[in-house]
């Protein structure tokens, strides 16, 4: 009973494009799960579909493992695409009707506009608005309802980089807090400093679907350099090594796994060669994502 | 209901368009029956000369000829409040705010329903206007008159709320369908006369179905009265048939309305 939401292949066509592509998902309570996808590859069809905006073309969806109504949606803080308000009142007015909605009290309009730092333009119409105080004050606007479940459609969409690392802190913040937050995102580096879990979206297919933590795991590369001419010797002997490579002036090698940078440079000292240079990277989710987009056209 | 009212309430709040809008139409009902007879006795007054024709015996602000002069009258004016619809649900689509409040929790029923009963709303407040001013500029101007003769054809002013309620059904309806105010406010307006080009020209054998035309039913609910102070033949009062077509769009338009929204993505 932990699920939050399951989608059961789910499709959307417009036309003859299908947006969304006999999606099958599962989401549990707790988790920040990435949507990842390229634009256009159904990121937000699915949202809508789940909100009830958009009509679905066949397939199944549950919240909290009862059919959808109204009354999930008003427990739910979301966003889609772009944020929402009318434009000739302020933030107060606003978020005023969005409690009259949810059937939530007003008390904790202030105490929200704080959270996303807008107290002090309360007062103001929403279309004076920076577009990063839109989308703070959308984020402000989902947690009205002291939401179990977020959903977040591109937040950081058109924002500068400031803006961007206030968003995601905020984000972070709110993970923090149990909640179980729904990211949708065409950034890899976004997904990956946010989320625990993800799937990769293609064409409004899912094309691969796991852990952020796995995904970084087990794909890491060691930068090592030393004054010695024996280090490349050295280096290919070694228990562990799986792949070597020479790259500007420093070997980068890959290990096997129980094999790491400490294992690696306590050999290298046995053998009397003590580093100048010893640097582990992480593979990024980037690349991943990439390789996965690849091997999908074959 | 209440609070799907209240909700559409807070959309209008300190929204200025609406209050603008709202005061203009409110000025204009309560100030036309007083300049009318201001200016009638500003004729008699100035002296002018109308053959022995003393233009303050002509019964149109009195009991019981006022209900259906003023009703029929002030049907004109209920444009502006179809305005005041059309903006306030174009609004909805041009901002996407409908989209957010589904998000939000509102089922598409009780989105139509918040509408609905601001629209039930308008149609009550311009029924009372109407009704309060007519009993006021008649209990003022009628030279003498029994108490009967105040609730002498009151129907028209019933008649009066089913012409405008369907009137803003129709301009919501409009709306959804059209989406952009503009557009939908020409439409409106050109509708009209084209309901009526359109019936004109029907053939013989079926031209009776032209009455069951949406602006027909509305505007068969309360008949010209002019005619009489020339000696016409007049219908001084409002047929059931009327009540009944009208009735029938009321129910009509929206559940229209709610199946279009309801195939639609927001
Ligand atoms: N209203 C619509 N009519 C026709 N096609 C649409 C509509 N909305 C989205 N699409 C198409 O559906 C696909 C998925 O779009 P979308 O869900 O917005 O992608 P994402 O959010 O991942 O960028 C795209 O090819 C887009 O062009
Ligand atoms: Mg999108």
């Amino acid at each position: 009973m932990d699920s939050v939401l399951s989608i059961k292949d789910l499709t959307k066509k417009y036309g003859r494009i299908t947006a969304v592509n006999n999606l099958s998902l599962e989401i549990k309570k707790g988790t920040v799960f990435g949507l990842l996808g390229p634009n256009g590859s159904g990121k937000t069809t699915t949202l809508g579909i789940i909100l009830d905006v958009i009509n679905r073309t066949s397939g199944e969806y549950q919240w909290f493992g009862e059919a959808p109504s109204k009354e999930h949606r008003k427990r739910i803080g979301a966003i889609l695409e772009t944020p929402i308000f009318y434009p000739y009142l302020s933030a107060t007015d606003n978020l005023k009707i969005v409690a009259e909605i949810k059937q939530v009290p007003t008390d904790n309009i202030d105490h929200v506009l704080r959270q996303v730092d807008l107290y002090e333009r309360k007062d103001d119409k929403f279309k004076t608005y920076s577009l990063g105080m839109k989308q703070r004050l959308s984020i402000g606007s989902a947690l009205l309802c002291n939401p179990t479940v977020m959903i977040l459609d591109e937040p950081t969409n058109g924002l500068d980089p400031q803006g961007i690392a206030e968003i995601r802190k905020l984000i972070i913040e709110i993970a923090k807090d149990g909640k179980t937050i729904i990211l949708a995102s065409h950034l890899l580096d976004e997904v990956q400093k946010v989320c625990s879990h993800f799937a990769v979206l293609k064409k409004g297919k899912m094309i691969y679907t796991g852990l952020v933590e796995d995904v970084s795991k087990g794909e890491e590369t060691i930068e090592v350099f030393a004054e010695d001419e024996n280090l490349e010797q050295l280096l290919n002997d070694y228990e562990g090594i799986k792949n070597i490579n020479f790259d500007h002036n420093k070997w980068i090698v890959s290990l096997h796994d129980g094999h790491n940078s400490i294992t690696l440079n306590a050999y290298l000292i046995a053998n009397k060669i003590t580093v100048s240079h010893l640097v582990t990277q992480k593979k990024s989710l980037e690349k991943q994502f990439l390789e996965v987009l690849a091997a999908s056209d074959e | 209901m209440l609070r799907l009212l209240k909700i559409d309430f807070k959309k209008f709040v300190n929204y200025r368009t609406f209050w603008v809008l709202m005061t203009l139409y409110s000025v204009l009902v309560v100030s036309i029956p007083t300049t009318v007879m201001e200016f009638l006795k500003w004729l008699k007054v100035k002296g002018a000369n109308f053959n022995e024709f003393d233009p303050l015996r002509v019964p149109v602000l009195y009991f019981p000829d006022i209900w259906q002069n003023i009703t029929y009258v002030y049907a004109f004016l209920k444009i502006v409040l179809a305005i005041v619809v059309i903006i306030s649900v174009s609004n909805e689509f041009s901002y996407k705010t409908v989209r957010q409040n589904i998000i939000d929790g509102m089922s598409r029923i009780e989105f139509v329903g918040s509408k609905l009963s601001t629209i039930l709303m308008l149609s009550l407040y311009s029924t009372l206007l109407v009704f309060l001013t007519g009993l006021i500029t008649g209990l003022i101007y009628t030279p003498n008159y029994d108490f009967t003769d105040i609730f002498t054809g009151i129907e028209f002013v019933f008649a009066y709320f089913l012409d405008v309620l369907l009137y803003l059904l129709f301009a919501f309806l409009l709306t959804v369908l059209i989406k952009r105010s503009g557009l939908t406010i020409a439409l409106l307006v050109i509708y009209l006369p084209l309901e009526y080009i359109l019936t004109a020209n029907l053939p013989n054998s079926i031209d009776f179905i032209g009455a069951y035309f949406p602006m027909h039913a509305m505007n068969n609910l309360i008949e010209v009265p002019f005619p009489k102070y020339i000696f016409q033949e007049i219908q001084d009062y409002v047929s059931m048939k009327s009540v009944l077509v009208a009735l029938f769009y009321i129910v009509l338009f929206p559940l229209a309305i709610y199946k279009k929204l309801k195939q639609s993505d927001l």
